[in-house]
């Protein structure tokens, strides 16, 4: 009985399908990330890398530690779904070091919501900067920490 | 010696080169396993993404113009300041009144978001008298569930997590720009100082640690809603969102993305 011979030609095929198949196996055994398919086609690790950027805002409840009585005030007045920052500007400088000073108000705060715009939904309070008591500074009539009252 | 390739002979040898590789994959498991003990971890200690799913919604109708998040945002996520550069942005609709005799009920519709409405807006270049209806409409990544920018991403530098935002691995992305192209909200840029494509992340960094995203904490009308619906306590903002505005709708939701970001009182003009 005479044995089937594989062709030369055939084994060289299978020798190199096999060699190539082995060096992609281990290049993809060493160079695939090993947080890679945790959660999905990503490297998972880049979720926590992403979330330790540091933070530029600090947020109310950072403003609340110190100046808690400012906030307990606003609270009680039309002002109180705006945060500290949306007026004061950034604040985890100044939360994480007091000596660092928050930005200076101008007027162009109280303009840049409340000038009169006809896109502007008709519950919010808008006044004509121009006709409105010009020459005269926002402050002198209202306190932004309480807009209700009228000194 | 005498070799004859028998059938037993080619079995022992296919079961062999099986049992190898599967040797292989058991000793990765066990290497990934291990590498993950030993790793420290960023994140916040106790912040698990499968146990949050966040959410966005925008109450259009209380939306005001200002800007402030458009600021915020870029301050937060050292966006370039340039006018082609945003994460979110403001667009102001201006629905004109139809044509005397035309027998429309609306005009025409004018959309303008100058340098995104960043430092709010000038006056409108339609004159008042002719404006039917106008309002601001807050614009940032619609957070789809099936997200065109991760499927033609060629390197999967970005992604959908399992908590629901949509994120890009500043270290894989190779800047091709396909994903920019293919988000239908033009919500992604490429940033020309990385040279890799960007976009809103749901500030990860900030609801990762408890706090909301800068716009969300800016926003002096509440405008933004900001929530986790996995926990659903009923004083969370996007639960009394959910419960008072039954009909919001999402944009585009007819291409199928699946876009999460849900719009109260939205205009059927609105793209």
């Amino acid at each position: 009985m005479q044995r089937p011979r594989i062709p030369p030609q055939i084994l060289r095929l299978l020798v190199l399908t096999i060699v190539i198949v082995t060096v992609y196996s281990i290049a993809r055994y060493f160079l695939t990330p090993q947080s890679f398919g945790m959660y999905g086609w990503y490297r998972a690790v880049a979720l926590d890398e992403i979330a330790a950027r540091p933070t530029t805002y600090a947020g109310r409840k950072a403003c609340d530690e110190c100046h808690s009585e400012v906030v307990q005030r606003l609270a009680k007045y039309e002002h109180k779904s705006v945060s500290c920052e949306s007026c004061h500007g950034v604040g985890q400088a100044h939360a994480e070091n007091p000596d660092v000073a928050v930005a200076k108000l101008t007027y162009s705060h109280c303009v840049r919501c409340h000038e009169a715009d006809p896109a502007r939904p008709k519950w919010l309070k808008q006044v004509k900067s121009k006709e409105h008591y010009t020459g005269q500074r926002c402050t002198e009539c209202h306190i932004p920490h309480q807009p209700n009252e009228v000194p | 010696m005498k070799t004859t390739l028998t059938r037993r002979r080619i079995l022992r040898a296919l079961s062999g080169a099986v049992a190898g590789l599967l040797s292989l994959a058991a000793s990765r498991k066990a290497k990934a396993a291990v590498q993950k003990m030993l790793v420290a971890s960023h994140t916040p200690k106790g912040y698990d993404p499968t146990k949050h799913k966040w959410l966005m919604a925008l109450d259009v109708e209380r939306c005001i113009g200002c800007g402030l998040c458009v600021e915020a945002c870029k301050t937060e996520n050292n966006v370039p300041l340039g006018p082609n550069y945003f994460r979110t942005w403001i667009e102001r609709y201006v629905i004109t009144k139809p044509e005397p005799g035309s027998g429309e009920l609306r005009g025409e519709v004018v959309v303008d978001s100058p340098n995104g409405g960043m430092h709010g807006f000038p006056s409108s270049l339609v004159p008042k008298e002719q404006i039917l209806k106008s309002f601001y409409v807050p614009k940032l990544c619609n957070l789809c569930e099936h997200s065109p920018c991760s499927q033609v991403c060629p390197v999967g530098a970005t992604f959908d997590t399992p908590d629901g935002a949509v994120l890009v691995d500043p270290k894989y992305c190779i800047g091709c720009g396909f994903c920019i192209q293919a988000c239908p909200y033009g919500c992604r840029f490429m940033n020309p100082i990385t040279k890799t494509a960007e976009k809103c992340s749901l500030c990860y960094h900030r609801i990762t640690r408890g706090l909301k995203p800068a716009c969300v904490e800016v926003c002096p009308t509440e405008a933004r809603v900001f929530g986790d619906l996995k926990n659903q306590a009923p004083d969370d903002p996007i639960q009394r969102f959910l419960g008072k505005n039954k009909a919001a709708q999402s944009l585009k939701a007819h291409l199928g993305t699946g876009p999460r970001v849900l719009y109260a009182d939205l205009d059927k003009e609105v793209r």
